[in-house]
């Protein structure tokens, strides 16, 4: 620490090159953190994913299943919860602003308890039909707060020949990570119902929780195969390969990291060679720290201090705006497509601050090589 | 007069270069990873476009389900898609027929064959005039399905990214195993799907409706008569659009989101580089003080001197960008890619290295700008004393 004087009167001899070098890791450390918590956000999914629960999706069609074949899945030994779901979709106003709603059973909930919504928000749907909780995303797009009414314009035709779907949001919720593209949830019952009688009972999908984890593979295999047959033949997936199989099959992981590892490349040009200057100008400097009786690995280490500081400060300050711009961004991006949000978690910040010193180091090691083959009396005189 | 200053003190400047060969290192690596990564990202959008235009041939018109603009949520009863082939401005086969082909897709699970991850293919139908209303479609091997049989053929890019559709593998379908008796390319995205006949597969999926109706127009003028037919029946609730205006409108969304995502990043480590071609050109003045104020003491102007310091940073840039463009296009043009049950191939064009190259001389302008007035704006004096 007593070095500190030392290290800060080097960075600011030059103060332009150091503020820009540190402006420069800056932007380089911000996209880092987007790249990375990107990644990390869908680590967390299939880290969250549960594999006590297995989704049933219509294997070839979305045209609706009848809802007797959640009764019969409900039935089934290992089953322990089981719920239907429905898509309502349309859009609100305008054709351009598309969104769609999940019409839940009074079970997912129940399954699906890691949700956002808390277990009393779960209830209002249940208990009021007309309910809907509705993401803090879209509340904001649509202007909507608890009590008013969301209008749905939508293709599927109600009972009475209407076309506008009212609910009352009752409740705002938090986003999912993975679908920042918000959400709302609404009650199935009153969906249904509101059909004319030759649509009704149907749904999209059946989601379920199996008592042991081990056995959902075999329950999805003995379900698909159950339907196999039917009119209605299945997709049954554990959700943990679900999330395994995210986005289209495209490894974002590793876009990302390749993205993050382009800023680092471009900071390491950047900070060695304002390192190797540095050092250049100072070797004069250098020459009578020695001579004063500093040892070499005490003059190392002045250079990487001056090197890592900078980088790390860059690194610290870079995450920073990348957690803020995090916030901002769902708001400013187009609108009906969505990557999940970056989570800029303290492991994302670490790996910031380690590549930061990874940088320091490297960028630093041609200048040591140089210091150490330093002759002070060459050096001193100004002849190197 | 002011040409010859500018050239004579530019190439002092370049020729000095190795003596900088760090900072110019920083400009050149700083735009490289600029455009590298800009045009590796707009690859994959430049490689959906170019396989959704392929399939957008302009004779075609398409008609959808009203306010609906993806064909897996559309439908059209059987009794619509009649209507439809019998209205005006729909070209004729030589038997007489109408060109027009109502057709179904479902998506089918799949398996990737690079991770053996859960994905799901496209499987498309066509009647009679199926294949004659797809540019470019063609077998590659084997031979076409047979209607009437559970048979089905493959895109040539389909057994490359799904795991087990190549020829003579078998596809498990709601009546049982389907062969894939032959491989057809067009060209374009349906290159990943797989096609099969239409009076076969509805029944065996069981479809009641079509998803979407094809139709090969008489004439570029055609569409306002076939429009207005469709529009003014009653009996029909649909939409007409030209097949690459609904190609077009289908991947807006997604393409106003991804080009936002791309070009922020490129922003944000734009501006990385920005402030490392700053400091690059502000020490490449500061080191070049002494030869800046001898050319200012033998009566060279100020704005030759602006002007060189900017030209070299941009000599430099290009260079980073051609650099960051190369690499870009080793690494992923004609790369097979997935998104979806969309196959396609990334690709690299001439106007997106154009892009990158702008962006390169942007930044190295933006960034020399400040540093080049000062150069410009030194006096004799303090130049010489600046060391």
């Amino acid at each position: 620490m007593k070095y500190f004087p030392l290290i800060w009167a080097a960075l600011c001899r030059k103060p332009v090159r150091t503020i820009f070098t540190f402006l420069s890791v800056t932007a380089a450390f911000t996209l880092f953190g987007l790249m990375i918590g990107l990644g990390a956000t869908m680590d967390l999914v299939q880290q969250r994913a549960h594999p006590d629960r297995v989704w049933v999706l219509p294997r070839f069609d979305f045209n609706g299943m009848p809802v007797t074949m959640g009764r019969q899945i409900a039935k089934l030994p290992g089953v322990k919860h089981a719920s239907i779901m429905t898509y309502l979709q349309g859009y609100v106003g305008d054709l351009k602003n598309r969104s769609g709603a999940i019409m839940l059973d009074d079970e997912y909930g129940r399954i699906f308890s890691d949700w956002p919504p808390t277990p009393a928000q779960w209830d209002m749907v249940r208990h009021d039909r007309r309910a809907i909780i509705m993401s803090r995303r879209l509340a904001t797009q649509f202007h909507k707060k608890v009590g008013d009414t969301f209008t749905l314009i939508s293709e599927t035709v109600r009972a009475d020949g209407g076309k506008a779907w009212d609910f009352k949001v009752a409740a705002i919720a938090e986003e999912m990570p993975e679908n920042s593209g918000g959400y709302i949830i609404g009650n199935y019952d009153y969906y249904d119902k509101a059909l004319p009688l030759a649509d009704q009972s149907k749904m999209n999908e059946i989601d379920l929780q199996v008592s042991d984890p081990a056995q959902a593979a075999a329950i999805a295999q003995r379900i698909e195969k159950m339907f196999a047959n039917s009119g209605y033949p299945v997709r049954a997936t554990p959700e943990n390969v679900i999330a395994a199989s995210n986005f289209g099959g495209v490894d974002i992981s590793a876009i990302t990291r390749k993205i993050a590892l382009a800023g680092l490349g471009m900071i390491l040009f950047l900070t060695a060679s304002v390192i190797a200057k540095s050092v250049r100008e100072r070797l004069a400097e250098f020459a009578t720290l020695k001579t004063l009786g500093f040892s070499d690995t005490g003059v190392v280490g002045l250079v990487m201090a001056e090197a890592a500081l900078p980088c790390l400060a860059g690194a610290l300050f870079g995450t920073s705006i990348a957690a803020v711009l995090v916030q901002i961004l769902p708001g400013i991006l187009p609108p009906n497509f969505a990557l999940p949000t970056p989570t800029l978690s303290p492991a994302v910040l670490g790996w910031a601050l380690i590549s930061a010193c990874g940088v320091a180091l490297a960028s630093t090691g041609l200048p040591i090589l140089r210091l150490r083959r330093l002759d002070i009396a060459a050096a001193l005189s100004g002849r190197t | 007069m002011m040409l010859r200053q500018i050239i004579a003190v530019t190439s002092i400047g370049l020729r000095s270069l190795p003596q900088r060969l760090w900072e110019s290192l920083v400009i050149v690596v700083g735009t490289g990873c600029v455009a590298g990564v800009l045009l590796s990202m707009l690859s994959i959008m430049e490689g959906m476009y170019q396989a959704g235009a392929r399939a957008g041939d302009p004779r075609n018109a398409v008609v959808l389900q009203k306010n609906i603009l993806f064909e897996n949520s559309s439908n059209i009863p059987r009794s619509a898609a009649s209507i439809i082939a019998n209205a005006p401005g729909i070209a004729r086969a030589r038997d007489g027929s109408p060109i027009s082909d109502a057709s179904m897709i479902v998506f089918v699970p799949a398996q990737l064959r690079k991770n053996g991850t859960q994905a799901a293919m496209t499987l498309r139908s066509f009647g009679d005039k199926g294949a004659m209303l797809r540019q470019g479609f063609h077998m590659v091997a084997g031979r076409m399905f047979q209607p009437g049989k559970h048979e089905l053929i493959a895109g040539a890019m389909a057994n490359s990214q799904f795991a087990g559709v190549g020829l003579g593998d078998k596809v498990i379908l709601p009546d049982g195993e389907w062969p894939i008796v032959g491989i057809f390319t067009t060209g374009g995205l349906l290159d990943g799907a797989l096609v099969g006949d239409t009076g076969t597969l509805m029944p065996a999926v069981r479809h009641k409706s079509f998803n979407s109706v094809l139709v090969r127009l008489a004439s570029s003028a055609a569409f306002a008569t076939f429009r207005n037919a469709l529009a003014t029946n009653p009996s029909l609730s649909v939409d007409v659009m030209r097949m690459p205006d609904w190609i077009t409108r289908g991947n807006a969304d997604f393409n106003a989101y991804f080009r936002a995502v791309v070009y922020g990043v490129a922003a944000i480590l734009g501006l990385g580089a920005l402030f490392g071609c700053f400091n690059s050109m502000y020490t490449a003045v500061e080191s070049r003080g002494r030869e800046i104020a001898t050319l200012r003491a033998l009566g060279y102007s100020g704005l030759p001197i602006a002007l060189s310091v900017l030209l070299e940073g941009a000599v430099l840039s290009v260079a980073g960008a051609l650099i960051g463009a190369a690499i870009a296009w080793a690494l992923y043009d004609g790369v097979m890619s997935g998104f979806g049950s969309d196959v396609f191939f990334l690709t690299v064009t001439p106007p997106m290295v154009a892009i990158g190259i702008a962006w390169g001389i942007a930044l190295a302008l933006l960034g020399g700008l400040v540093p080049s007035l000062q150069a410009a704006r030194w006096t004799v004096s303090d130049a010489l004393r600046a060391k």
